[in-house]
């Protein structure tokens, strides 16, 4: 088939794209959302503090807290930490490194780029090496091996060098091992086990200041 | 224990599996590492680039353009998962994420090889529900392989439409069991999911994939980056790439762990044993999966949730084999008082990256992605230690 009736096939399917984030999203995953509620002391991983506050970057979604507390469907679980927008340009470069995951959050962050989300019409981009990087996007828990290809690519990196932790496993080490990055030069937390495509996306506008 | 009999599966640290045995594991031959010939070079690919999915090096030998060597190491992102000491539901939150992308597979061995141990049998309905979840799960994954194949081969408009269904399952999957990746969703001796109505959401996807796949079929060029590359014919394959190879191996016709014989499973033979065989495997499995579904569902008792069947026993060994999308995914486990004490797993992956090696040399530097994407390894299942 020549690239023409390719053309014409992919026309027919229409627009998949969704109105996100103009719009709310069209089909926001129950979990990992927001979760609220009350009383519940048995988390696996802490994620519920002995206050009975919520922390979203340590939550894997296991359910055993349901129904004290349970999930809104809120996409919102990100958090921006000592940043500043100007830092950055409008056109968004991510260099993914994978330190140690289980590779679902591989797959979401691939997702965001499927047609329903289409991240690149928001201007943001994957790029194939660190030194065209204006941030480095962190996946998974810390291991030997990876360590210094993490440092590596650091060094690569032009300044500022934001760093942004992606899932549970590099915000907290989740349920699997220990955060492979120094928590303070975490510019942007997504959390999640993994963080679905809305979340990603908009925590990536949130350290946009879009 | 016994002494092997019928095709060799696997090996995990203390056994050789095979289909109805367990051998005592003898160490494969290491082979020696490969001198470069005159002329060559050695090249390093990796392990993070954002060109892979999953952090891991090739090491390449090669005069120029024909590949003449390949050594892969898998081990950067090695993750070491403490299970033994844990309660078996506990040890689930783990076994879950072994692979996140085939976590139904991994979690329902590892459900399986537990109720083996402790005795429980479960009602049909609930073999039949956990049939589907691996159903869906090898549907999502197929798909994402010759999503894959279609970005290696610069195939903008069904590389998008690829990713678009895989989206759309993705939505099915998370609507049905509450996670996109099927996290959370285990039971053992049970299941919370229920999946009425499964099949006929999936029906018009599967209408879509026909139609998507009729066309890329039609099309010379990928066809041609496909055929004759990564030729692998070794009797120790195992899944996609075993029957496209003309090899009937295929756990869901040769393990007892999950009833496939009640819904009439025939496995997808081809013989083409290269990336194009691999292609139309997974592609026909597509179909084959849906037409598993929708038999299962009829066997699944609509959404009664069904109670969990409690352990009548505390102690035992157990041991379950499943088919994952990308072939035989076995679990061993003995567990006293109700905690696990010892596990080993054989994750299909370490049998696919030796075929795929085997399978590069020979071919030429722009084959690479192709025969590398035909496979569909992921990484987080073979970098990893489980103690
Ligand atoms: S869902 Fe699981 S990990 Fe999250 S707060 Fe509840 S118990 Fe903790
Ligand atoms: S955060 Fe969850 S999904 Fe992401 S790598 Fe870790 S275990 Fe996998």
């Amino acid at each position: 088939m020549t690239s023409n009736l390719w053309f014409l096939k992919g026309i027919k399917k229409g627009v998949l794209t969704e109105k996100f984030p103009a719009e709310p999203p069209e089909e926001p995953p129950l979990r990992p959302s927001v979760m609220e509620g009350a009383e519940y002391s048995e988390c696996p991983v802490e994620a519920i503090d002995a206050e009975g506050k919520w922390i979203a970057g340590r939550c894997i979604f296991c359910r055993r807290c349901e129904p004290h507390f349970m999930p809104t469907g809120n996409q919102d679980l990100s958090e921006v930490r000592n940043f500043s927008p100007d830092a950055i340009r409008k056109s968004f470069y991510i260099y993914p490194l994978d330190s140690g995951s289980c590779g679902a959050c591989n797959m979401e962050l691939l997702s965001i780029f499927n047609p329903q989300y289409d991240a690149n019409r928001l201007r943001i981009f994957m790029t194939n090496s660190p030194r065209h990087a204006d941030a480095l996007l962190v996946m998974g828990v810390r291991t030997e091996g990876m360590e210094n290809v993490l440092r590596e690519a650091l060094d690569a990196m032009p300044g500022p060098k934001v760093i942004i932790a992606m899932g549970a496993c590099a915000i907290s080490g989740g349920i699997i091992g220990t955060m492979p990055l120094d928590k303070e030069k975490v510019a942007l937390e997504i959390a999640g086990c993994p963080p679905s495509p809305y979340t990603i996306i908009s925590a990536i506008m949130k350290l946009r200041g879009d | 224990m016994g002494k092997g009999e019928g095709r060799f599966i696997g090996r995990t640290a203390s056994f050789e599996v095979y289909p109805s045995v367990l051998a005592p594991a003898v160490p494969g031959a290491v082979e020696p590492e490969r001198k470069l010939g005159p002329s060559e070079m050695r090249f390093n690919y990796g392990p993070s680039t954002g060109g892979l999915m999953e952090s891991v090096n090739f090491s390449i030998d090669s005069p120029g353009e024909l590949i003449t060597g390949i050594e892969v190491n898998p081990y950067y992102k090695t993750r070491k998962l403490r299970i033994s000491g844990q309660k078996p539901e506990d040890a689930l939150l783990i076994m879950e994420r072994i692979n996140g992308f085939h976590s139904a597979s991994n979690s329902i061995s590892y459900i399986l090889a537990v109720e083996d141990a402790l005795g429980i049998t479960v009602p049909e309905p609930v073999s039949m529900r956990r049939i589907i979840q691996i159903e869906l799960e090898r549907i999502r994954s197929n798909l994402t392989v010759m999503e894959r194949l279609c970005s290696a081969a610069g195939f903008g408009v069904p590389h998008n439409m690829l990713a678009a269904l895989r989206e759309k399952v993705s939505r099915i999957i998370g609507n049905a069991t509450g996670h996109r990746y099927m996290f959370g969703t285990g039971k053992i001796g049970g299941t919370d999911l229920s999946f009425s109505g499964i099949a006929h959401k999936l029906e018009p996807l599967i209408d879509e994939f026909r139609e998507i796949n009729e066309s890329l079929l039609q099309s010379k060029i990928f066809i041609n980056r496909l055929q004759g590359n990564g030729k692998v014919t070794d009797k120790g394959l195992i899944g996609p790439a075993a029957r496209s190879a003309g090899l009937r191996f295929d756990a869901r016709s040769d393990s007892q762990s999950l009833p496939y014989e009640r819904l009439n499973f025939q496995p997808i033979v081809r013989n083409e044993a290269d990336a194009f065989g691999r292609f139309m495997v997974r592609a026909e499995e597509i179909f084959s999966s849906m037409g598993l579904i929708e038999r299962a569902e009829e066997l699944s008792e609509g959404s009664e949730r069904i109670e969990v069947v409690s352990p009548e026993i505390a102690d035992g060994t157990g041991a379950a084999r499943v088919e994952s999308p990308q072939g035989d995914l076995f679990v061993f486990t003995e567990i006293g008082n109700f905690v696990i004490r010892h596990i080993e797993l054989m994750s299909p992956g370490k049998s696919n990256l030796e075929a795929f090696r085997h399978g590069s040399v020979g071919t030429i530097f722009t084959d690479f992605p192709f025969n590398w994407e035909s496979f569909g390894i992921w990484i987080s299942e073979v970098g990893v230690e489980i103690e």
